[in-house]
């Protein structure tokens, strides 16, 4: 179990935020750069000492700022902390450094090196020196060498940023399969919403170091808190609702479809402003009222002035940003958008 | 595996995103259009580049003169009648043992100031760094006078040492003071630039994998540092080993190999002096030669 609930002070902003992972679980902390995602990782991994609060890992504390005041030194807390860069130690072979961490009073390493090289594949590579090693064997390497030290738990800070898509979503499956393994709290640091779809089984919205949601993975998506976690999750376009002043709908580019479904959604018919081609499909900037909404389409759409999109049961947001709760997420009625 | 099979498995497309990791190791040569087209160490293929090897060649030589000159005016008889004398080799032995003591008093003493000039944990770095170059600047001479004015026998320091029978002028001891204090800001000003070169994320690395700070530095910083340790202990040994100005003032007793080249030049005249040189020349040169090759291949170890 990880247990964080801390203040860090940063140049810019305080960092605060309270997580609690159990072992097993995967948390995805998710935000944009410099939101203070590291900065939380690295109170836990003891690299930053925060103003206020209270770290517990595998059921020590680690660090308490009320009495009893406690600090343990970063070498005492065996937090796994993976970063972008793997870090491997250029003067040890493979073998040498996935064993780096290992105590013995962890048994022998030999038996278990030997099948976790296998299972990262790199079990050809042991007596290679780092620099010869490619920036995938890099990685898995380096995670082997925090699950050979058995650390209580694994920090993944943006552990991919840079390697390509097929190879990344390869080390988001073995990194889960792993901690499931291994029952260890995980956390994941990213700024790719679909990293942290794909590696979490609960996702945390950080924003100028204020966690400002937490839940399911596609629901924190589908329905997000305030209008800001819309816009950090992907939301282009914000419609004013008809009927209710200052609200309005999110509408997120992949949450629409093209022509009108009145069954499924909202409608909203207006000029085609620009499109071109996104993916697989088509992206398309639809001028509806005095806002443009972005949509993702399958197909490229026409030129017309009477574009009609369906957008797929909108959250909407009062005047203070946050979250309407009933508004347009029930059955929804096109009248009820100003189109 | 070699470029070209790099290349072909990067074309072939059957690894993705395989790419030299640069950050943990020391970057190779480019692949791609770079590695074929042959940065092939051994092989001058243009004019520019056979002008620049020429270049070289006349500095190398130039710079090689004084060696070449010593081993011209050599004959076989002189150092035979030179190193036959009684006595003759005493000086070797001498600057061997006090180059030793130089170096293990400036291994001990000097790292851990380095390293923490390298890691900036000291307050006002530019004042100590400012200190080193002083001591770098000071000529020889400079430096061994002011040292009769600060471990002379007249000195609390002098007079300390009396206390314990040790002298600091015409002994041993006065020698490895003079060497220490003529080679120190060279070994210091290396190791500060061989610790400088291990990124620190390595040693943050080991923390978080268990390590307390003593043992990170032997198993990370240490072994990172120590192909750059072993040329600023080098460096530090020429220097101790040709040691001359400061010694001739505080250690003209026992003396060394530069000394006892000066002195049988002012006795016996240049021919008799210069196999003495040789002698220096054939001593000095293993230590920084060996740290030198072994440097270079603990690169290429590292290098895979």
């Amino acid at each position: 179990m990880l247990d964080a609930d801390v203040e860090v002070d940063r140049r810019d902003f305080t960092v605060r935020a309270a997580v609690s992972v159990a072992p097993g679980e995967r948390l995805a902390l998710f935000g944009p750069s410099g939101a203070g995602k590291t900065t939380l990782l690295e109170a836990i991994a003891g690299l930053v000492t925060p103003r206020r609060g209270r770290i517990a890992l595998g059921g020590r504390v680690l660090t308490s700022t009320s009495p009893p005041v406690r600090a343990v030194p970063p070498w005492q807390r065996r937090g796994g902390l993976l970063r972008q860069d793997p870090g491997l130690f250029p003067h040890l072979s493979v073998r040498a450094n996935l064993a780096y961490g290992r105590t013995a009073a962890a048994g022998p390493v030999e038996p278990e090196l030997a099948g976790l090289a296998g299972l990262l594949g790199v079990a050809d590579l042991l007596p290679v020196m780092p620099a010869r090693l490619s920036g995938g064997q890099a990685h898995r390497v380096a995670l082997g060498r925090l699950l050979l030290a058995h650390c209580d738990a694994l920090l993944l800070d943006e552990p991919y940023t840079g390697l390509d898509v097929s190879l990344r979503r390869a080390l988001t499956d073995l990194v889960v399969s792993l901690v499931v393994a291994r029952d260890v709290p995980a956390v994941l640091v990213t700024h790719e919403l679909t990293d942290a779809q794909a590696f979490a089984g609960r996702l945390a919205i950080l924003d100028r170091g204020q966690l400002l949601q937490v839940g399911p993975p596609d629901e924190v998506v589908l329905r997000p808190a305030s209008r800001r976690v819309a816009e950090l999750v992907g939301y282009l376009g914000f419609v004013p609702v008809r009927g209710a002043p200052g609200t309005l709908a999110g509408i997120h580019p992949e949450r629409t479809l093209a022509g009108a479904h009145p069954g499924r959604g909202v409608v909203l018919t207006g000029a085609v402003t620009g499109r071109r081609p996104a993916g697989a499909g088509w992206e398309a900037d639809v001028r509806v009222a005095e806002t443009v909404i972005t949509c993702r389409l399958p197909d490229k759409p026409p030129v017309s002035d009477q574009f009609a999109v369906t957008v797929l049961d909108p959250p909407s947001f009062g005047p203070d940003g946050a979250a309407v709760p009933s508004g347009l997420s029930g059955p929804c009625r096109p009248e009820q958008v100003r189109g | 595996m070699s470029w070209a099979a790099k290349a072909a498995t990067a074309a072939s497309g059957t690894v993705p995103g395989e790419q030299s990791s640069g950050s943990s190791g020391s970057p190779g040569p480019p692949p791609g259009p770079l590695s074929r087209a042959g940065i092939t160490p051994h092989k001058v293929r243009s004019v520019s580049g056979l002008a620049a090897v020429i270049g070289a060649a006349v500095i190398w030589i130039a710079l090689l003169g004084p060696v070449i000159v010593l081993l011209t005016h050599l004959s076989w008889s002189a150092i035979r009648s030179s190193l036959t004398a009684p006595g003759a080799l005493d000086p070797l032995v001498v600057s061997v043992e006090s180059g030793a003591v130089t170096l293990a008093v400036l291994f001990v003493l000097c790292t851990p100031l380095a390293w923490l000039l390298a890691r900036g944990r000291l307050p006002f770095p530019r004042v100590w760094e400012a200190g080193l170059l002083c001591s770098l600047l000071l000529p020889p001479l400079v430096i061994g006078l002011l040292l009769i004015f600060m471990v002379g026998p007249y000195t609390p320091i002098g007079e300390l040492l009396g206390h314990f029978n040790l002298s600091a002028t015409n002994t041993f001891l006065a020698l490895c003071i003079a060497e220490v204090y003529e080679s120190a800001p060279y070994y210091v000003l290396g190791a500060q630039a061989a610790f400088g070169g291990v990124d620190p994320r390595l040693e943050q690395q080991a923390q978080l994998l268990g390590d307390r700070p003593a043992r990170v530095f032997r198993r990370v910083t240490l072994p990172l540092a120590t192909p750059g340790l072993a040329m600023a202990l080098a460096v530090a040994w020429a220097r101790a080993m040709g040691a001359f100005g400061a010694v001739i003032i505080i250690a003209y007793h026992p003396s060394g190999l530069p000394l006892q080249i000066y002195t049988t030049l002012q006795e016996t005249g240049l021919a008799s002096a210069l196999p003495f040189a040789l002698v220096l020349l054939v001593v000095a040169l293993p230590l920084p030669l060996a740290a030198y090759i072994w440097s270079a291949r603990a690169g290429r170890r590292r290098r895979g």
